[in-house]
């Protein structure tokens, strides 16, 4: 049967470069995510949700919902990061489609950075979604801060991505993989939520990317420190 | 205070090197240690004038945070060793190292508020030492439960995953959270002036309980081990009766 | 003397939890010892026959 699986590998056997298999596997990915748009609509509804319940919880105060704003969203795009992950390793465990395409890649951390970018992808759209309606509901000036935002946001969802994705291959093959997730990964990307978190409010506020340079620096240094990391430390989380 | 520094070393390190070799010694060592750090802490070392006799607590608590950065930094090396290596006994190395600075953690975080109410009026005060040290506890912790989620053939390569990533990012860590800092307010000082600095006497003191703090590391190290090494030869015995008998 | 209680609380916590650790690592180790003993002696009956 021709699944994506399938045609996937088949694709990667003929073309050993790096690259291709990054992006035939990101393909395979989309695909079958794109097919359903399951995941999207979880993501971004939980996103939501997540946004609406603090605005409940934390009162009426219009001001003060401005000023926690960002942080508000950054938690609903972590959590909706783990609400993903979890969803991608269940289908992934599902179809049994790793051990196939584990065999067929010569350089496993083609696999590592093809999940990463397809994790990315998921949370940009679902940061591009919940994003505008915040800023709808909160009264926030988006339009007038909108590259340094969406800087702040992609270096942001960029390291939730890398030790989300890490984190997600190795609980995905533990007893208790719902509670390892979260355990794992949100202590270890206090950082992310930490620099992300400042580095929004200020643009929001008004600031302008250099101003808020220290915050964009943590971000990236996590992400190259992380990213190279991850790429050391793959092979040991798939190896039979 | 060179001369502190010298006597310190002769009458620490080398006896301490030597109880390596020998578990009975060792215990000797950290008794006889530990009785002169309390003596010290408690006879010798002045009262500071601001804080009083609170102030005490900051030898145990120091030595006890500076002895679990240690543990975690021991968890981070012998976590790289297992992965380059898979010797079991680095392996063994990494879960000890793991399990005893969590307590050590712990007691950190128990002392530090303790601390912290009578001088800063307040039991937490968001501080980027002690927020880092919560923030090691909660990964460390996930590392120990992940230990007890993971089956044998995985448990741990996962663990040495996590042990070194938990690592790496304590510098981040501490980075974010000073940035994150300078927009906390800062606690008030219950009582004015705050701490004068350490007298020599009192760095004498530390250094002691320090340590005291590190012989008693190395000596919970070698009893975790030691368990660590019995369960494993535990498992194989088992696997070897189950082949043994099926077969 | 103000504030004796918060200075007792603190090094009988880190003395009880000490104490505590360390007899629990020994318990554990005994009895580890002592089921691999007989676990062995079980082996080289197996083994044996």
């Amino acid at each position: 049967m021709a699944t994506p699986s399938n045609s996937c590998i088949a694709r990667m056997s003929g073309s050993p470069r790096f690259l291709h298999q990054v992006l035939a596997l990101l393909a395979k990915d989309l695909k079958t995510a794109w097919r359903t748009r399951a995941m999207f609509t979880a993501m971004f509804v939980f996103a939501v949700v997540v946004v609406v319940v603090f605005n409940f919880a934390i009162g009426a105060d219009t001001e003060l919902m401005r000023q926690v704003a960002a942080g508000v969203i950054w938690i609903a795009l972590s959590f909706a990061s783990v609400l993903g992950l979890q969803r991608s390793g269940q289908l992934d465990s599902e179809e049994d489609s790793l051990q196939g395409v584990l065999l067929a890649l010569q350089d496993r951390s083609a696999l590592f950075v093809a999940k990463m970018l397809a994790q990315l992808l998921y949370l940009l759209v679902v940061g591009g979604c919940t994003v505008p309606l915040c800023g709808l509901w909160f009264r926030l000036d988006l339009l007038a801060c909108l590259g340094a935002l969406c800087v702040a946001l992609t270096l942001g969802l960029l390291g939730l991505s890398i030790v989300g994705t890490l984190f997600g291959m190795l609980a995905m093959q533990t007893r208790a993989c719902e509670v390892m997730l979260p355990m794992l990964f949100l202590p270890v990307s206090i950082p992310v939520t930490i620099a992300a978190v400042q580095a929004t409010t200020q643009v929001i506020d008004g600031k302008s990317l250099r101003e808020v340079a220290d915050y964009l620096v943590v971000l990236g240094v996590f992400d190259v420190v992380f990213f190279a990391l991850a790429l050391i430390v793959f092979d040991y989380i798939v190896e039979e | 205070m060179p001369t502190w520094w010298a006597v310190m070393l002769v009458v620490m390190v080398f006896p301490g090197i030597y109880a390596c070799r020998n578990r009975v010694f060792h215990a000797l060592v950290l008794g006889l240690t530990m009785h002169i750090a309390l003596l010290l802490v408690f006879l010798y070392a002045p009262t500071e004038q601001m804080q009083g006799m609170v102030q005490k607590i900051f030898y145990f608590h120091v030595a006890a945070a500076l002895t679990m950065f240690g543990a975690f930094l021991l968890v981070c090396v012998a976590s790289s060793m297992y992965l380059w290596k898979q010797a079991e006994w680095w392996d063994a190395i990494a879960c000890s190292a793991a399990e005893i600075g969590v307590v050590f953690c712990t007691l950190v975080l128990i002392t530090g508020p303790l601390w912290a109410r009578p001088i800063w009026g307040t039991w937490w005060s968001w501080d980027p030492t002690l927020t880092l040290t919560l923030v090691l506890w909660l990964i460390y912790v996930a590392y120990l439960l992940l230990r007890l989620e993971t089956s044998a053939p995985q448990r741990a390569r996962f663990a040495a995953i996590v042990g070194i990533i938990g690592f790496v990012d304590v510098p981040l860590i501490r980075w974010s959270v000073e940035k994150w800092r300078t927009l906390h307010p800062k606690p008030v000082l219950v009582q004015a002036g705050g701490t004068t600095g350490l007298t020599s006497a009192m760095l004498l003191t530390f250094l002691v309980c320090l340590g005291a703090f590190v012989l008693l590391f190395f000596y919970l190290l070698r009893e975790r081990v030691s368990l660590a090494q019995s369960q494993h030869a535990l498992a194989v015995v088992r696997q070897e009766i189950d082949e043994h008998c099926a077969g | 003397m103000k504030n004796f209680w918060y200075l007792v609380a603190a090094y009988a916590t880190i003395w009880t939890a000490l104490w505590v650790y360390l007899l629990h690592l020994s318990q554990k180790n005994k009895a580890l010892r002592a089921e691999l003993r007989v676990l062995q002696a079980q082996l080289e009956k197996v083994l044996t026959k």
